[in-house]
């Protein structure tokens, strides 16, 4: 359903909820991007480097399904003009996440102004920044 | 030269500005597109309309040189830890599915930090712009990366 043209600053956005990050999909990206950083893929190097025992996701991706929450909410994630964001912590393999946002401005040309975040199990944040929406 | 991670004066440090990349083009081939779609969760879609990612895609795709080259041209290496620092895309017309963009861009800054517990740290930022067929700019990412400087 997408949001009124004209949501209310204060509004919280509808949170995604991503169950369980999947390591299989980390490798596809990698191979995708040519990304050539194991911590990606190989459980062993994620071990010396004593980042834990979980592949760690790219940061890129993180960024992509806040993107997704933003579009399911405004109905296209073309309406998206622009997020910035900043990365605070890595996330694992079976990380549960939460993404979502609050409206803090809405100008009179339609433009919806946001603050966003991703959150690890709903709470401890790796990612955070604003986005910029055109909903009309 | 300064080797890759010697940590580098102020003025090698600075004199990175303005350098510009070797740029290169970036095609969203349908089964890269389906694929990435599918790693991130978005919708596969059928009207043609790139997720906003692939500004991000396209332009470190396209630059001209890897991250590896990029360390390296910061006087850094993957060793030394470098770190995302902030990431900001405008999207100013959907890239299209099936279509090839030029991309072009350069260093926008370097700067030396000091942290208490972080110490010696060098931010570098870049600023690049996906243009399509048409010559019109879709996109403009600038992105940082944060490079600790161990050994000063």
């Amino acid at each position: 359903m997408s949001p009124s043209p004209r949501p209310a600053v204060g509004v919280e956005l509808p949170r995604l909820i991503i169950e369980s990050i999947d390591a299989e999909k980390m490798k596809t990206m990698a191979a995708l991007l040519a990304d050539s950083n194991p911590i990606h893929w190989d459980v062993d190097t994620v071990k010396e480097l004593g980042m834990g025992d979980q592949p760690v996701n790219q940061g890129p991706n993180n960024l992509g399904y806040v993107m997704n929450m933003l579009g399911d909410w405004a109905g296209g994630a073309e309406r998206i003009q622009q997020i910035r964001v900043r990365f605070l912590d890595n996330v694992f393999a079976g990380d549960r996440l939460e993404a979502g946002g609050t409206v803090t401005a809405v100008g009179d040309d339609g433009a919806v102004e946001c603050d966003i975040w991703l959150a690890r199990d709903g709470t401890h944040p790796v990612l955070a920044g604003t986005a910029t929406l055109l909903l009309s | 030269m300064t080797s890759a991670t010697q940590t580098p004066t102020i003025e090698e440090l600075e004199s990175l500005v303005g350098r510009q990349f070797p740029g290169g083009t970036y095609a969203l081939e349908p089964w890269r597109v389906w694929l990435t779609n599918d790693v991130i969760g978005a919708p596969q879609r059928t009207d043609g309309i790139a997720h906003p990612m692939f500004c991000y895609y396209a332009a470190m795709a396209g630059l001209g040189i890897s991250i590896n080259e990029m360390f390296t041209l910061c006087y850094a290496s993957a060793d030394d830890g470098p770190m995302f620092g902030e990431c900001d895309i405008q999207q100013l017309r959907p890239l299209e599915v099936g279509s090839t963009y030029t991309v072009r861009g350069e260093i926008t800054s370097a700067v030396r930090k000091q942290g208490a517990r972080t110490g010696t740290f060098d931010i570098v930022a870049f600023q690049l712009e996906v243009v399509a067929a048409d010559g019109e700019v879709s996109s403009v990412v600038s992105n940082s990366f944060i490079f600790p400087r161990r050994s000063s």
